[in-house]
């Protein structure tokens, strides 16, 4: 036996970039955090070659959770064109020796920001969504440390406030995209910025939910058919955005989350945000033959 | 017409990218060694907020970067974080550092001596615009003192603490592998003593000395007062597996203490050391450290406040991010807006007054 069997040849970065030692603790907070639904691990969270705040948190999850056989989809704001989603995924590829796809059905891995897809995930699949802001408590609580107490010990009173206070103010509660919701019965997350519409396919869905902010350090997970229950009062509903009624222009279909394109002539058009569903149904209607997965929405509409 | 003609992203960001480095030109090793010579401070900066010291490399950062000093450290950063740990050094007593330069504004004059070192605090600050004109500039000769002062030099706190000054509490004995080392571990508040010096030494400088600044100029709680400030190399000693301990070289340090009376009628000190030489990084960081202990929850001058938020690759990551589209987030709030103004009854029509 010599040392040259012993070692491997020198290369310039490990498989899939990190090291075995930033895998290892990523590892171990991922169990924890899947163990914990929706409570937050710090993690030391190493520098990528991305910059802060562009997906270095899912970057981390889903270079941890790679091998050669995945299949991964990257999308930002529901595309997988868009230049960060592209720029994400060929890194992937590039040192992991992964598939791409922009098709969810065939992915076993899907980051994202912004967007879950509307085909519903089956139990195969992760998806590891980007977190800028991991803290729920951030509005009502700016210092992670107090925030960490409140965490502890279920004070989210202030929470439920500033939502009751919108109603006051503005008739309706006002959150956009993040709403916070209480992950089974427990510790209140923020979803990452999807918007509301996206927010009950969590809750008891089949598939895995990480979620990792880089640059905050922290990672939580929603597990498979894990209460996902958005903040509201008994009397007033949960209220996702009035998309269900808007067709896209360009596929031609209704009843999914679209992106408002203003158009000079005043008024303005819709298109699906997510953009591959799009593609395969164009497709589908010039007689290619694609696949189309049952979608969490139908008619617009989210079974109860 | 397909739904997207082409991978239009994949096209676009390649191009952007050749179009930034087109602008750089070839990079070669001369180009790097002509950094390294000409620019030593930024290189310095950018090793102290990189956390890795080996200047080549930072050359190269700064090359590649085209001098965008927050590119530099990210890449640096995410170089330095694929590195094995292969040793911890033996850690460094003030006393045993070879000094170039070592002052302190509490006392006119410290044993050891004021030792003014490479300065440019007493220049005046003309451009030398001759170069411009072809007349390269040519520094005057250093003269050598007759009288060489020591290179190492004993440290003043030391002195402070043996006339009771300040307090002298026990140095706390951690086996080298297990001082908290904050690049494998996440910073959690309150911090551990070695996290928040290390969070410091690798604190991005401009943001530094803008809390600091803030704190010197009347936001913080006490007034600081550069009790020592020292540029050094520290030799970096590390044990071989079979035992023996050995120099791996030296490395340039800089460090700052600064001095305030504090409510425990002692003197307080505030510490801040970095990689490299950086006077401004460690006198706001030695001034932010003095202010920390009981600084009110938000305040610039709270641990938790400044050490997050001067974290280079984090701030300037973040900065940077608003440029990635947003517009599902934006749709979300557009749309509880307008159901907002929907909703709303309208306002009654104020009724006519007729005089």
């Amino acid at each position: 036996m010599t040392i040259a069997t012993l070692t491997k040849p020198w290369e310039a970065f490990s498989y899939g970039f990190l090291d075995a030692s930033a895998k290892r603790e990523l590892r171990r907070r991922m169990l924890k955090a899947i163990a914990v639904p929706g409570c937050q691990m710090p993690y030391a969270s190493r520098e990528v070659p991305m910059a802060r705040g562009w997906g270095t948190g899912g970057l981390q999850v889903t270079l941890t959770l790679l091998k050669p056989s995945s299949v991964v989809k990257v999308i930002d704001q529901g595309a997988d064109d868009s230049v960060n989603a592209a720029s994400i995924r060929s890194f992937l590829s590039k040192v992991s020796g992964a598939a791409e796809t922009w098709d969810t059905l065939a992915a076993t891995l899907i980051q994202s920001r912004h967007r879950i897809p509307e085909e519903r995930l089956r139990a195969d699949q992760v998806l590891v969504l980007q977190v800028p802001n991991p803290e729920p408590l951030r509005p009502v609580e700016p210092n992670m440390s107090v925030a960490r107490q409140m965490h502890a010990d279920a004070d989210y009173g202030r929470l439920w406030l500033i939502l009751y206070e919108q109603i006051v103010r503005s008739g309706r509660i006002m959150q956009g995209a993040s709403y916070p919701a209480l992950v089974n019965g427990r510790h209140v997350m923020t979803p990452s910025p999807i918007p509301r519409w996206d927010l009950p396919k969590l809750h008891m869905a089949q598939h895995l939910t990480f979620l990792s902010a880089g640059r905050e350090k922290r990672l939580y997970a929603v597990p498979p058919f894990t209460r996902v229950d958005p903040l509201v009062f008994s009397d007033v509903p949960y209220k996702v955005e009035d998309h269900a009624a808007l067709t896209c222009h360009r596929s031609g279909v209704t009843g999914y989350f679209m992106n408002e394109i203003p158009q000079g002539s005043g008024g303005s058009v819709f298109e699906l945000s997510d953009s591959h569903l799009g593609i395969k149904v164009i497709r589908r209607a010039k007689g290619e033959d694609v696949a189309l997965g049952a979608t969490w929405y139908e008619n617009g509409k989210m079974p109860q | 017409m397909a739904y997207v003609a082409t991978r239009g992203g994949e096209r676009a960001i390649e191009q952007s990218e050749r179009l930034y480095r087109a602008e750089l030109g070839q990079i070669d090793a001369a180009r790097i060694q002509a950094l390294r010579e000409a620019l030593p401070m930024l290189i310095d900066r950018v090793m102290g907020e990189a956390s890795l010291y080996e200047p080549d490399l930072a050359a190269l950062a700064l090359a590649q970067a085209g001098g965008d000093l927050y590119e530099a450290v990210l890449l640096l950063r995410a170089w330095r974080t694929t590195q094995p740990r292969l040793a911890v050094a033996a850690p460094v007593l003030q006393e045993q550092l070879f000094t170039h330069r070592r002052i302190s504004a509490a006392f006119k004059n410290i044993p050891g001596g004021q030792i003014l070192g490479p300065s440019l605090d007493y220049s005046h600050r003309l451009l030398a615009t001759g170069v411009l004109q072809g007349r390269p500039f040519e520094p005057a000769p250093v003269e050598p003192a007759a009288d060489p002062a020591p290179a190492r030099q004993p440290s003043l706190a030391a002195w402070q603490k043996a006339q009771g000054l300040v307090a002298d509490p026990p140095r706390a004995e951690v086996a080298p592998d297990d001082i908290p080392d904050l690049t494998r571990e996440p910073l959690l508040f309150p911090a551990a003593r070695a996290h928040t010096l290390q969070s410091l030494a690798r604190a991005d400088t401009g943001g530094m000395l803008a809390l600091g600044y803030s704190a010197m100029r009347g936001y913080g709680n006490t007034h600081p007062t550069v009790n020592e400030l020292r540029l050094a190399e520290a030799e970096v000693r590390v044990r071989h597996p079979r035992g023996t301990e050995f120099s791996a070289g030296r490395v340039k340090v800089s460090q700052a203490e600064v001095i305030s009376k504090g409510k425990s009628g002692l003197l307080e000190l505030g510490f801040c050391a970095t990689l490299g030489w950086n006077e401004v990084k460690v006198i706001s960081g030695a001034t932010l450290d003095l202010n920390a202990p009981g600084a009110a929850k938000g305040s610039p001058v709270e641990e938790e406040f400044f050490l997050y938020h001067t974290e280079p690759v984090e701030a300037s990551g973040f900065c940077i991010h608003f440029k990635l589209p947003h517009y599902v987030t934006f749709q979300s709030s557009l749309d509880a807006l307008r159901g907002a103004k929907a909703a709303a009854v309208p306002a009654p029509e104020p009724e006519e007054v007729t005089a």
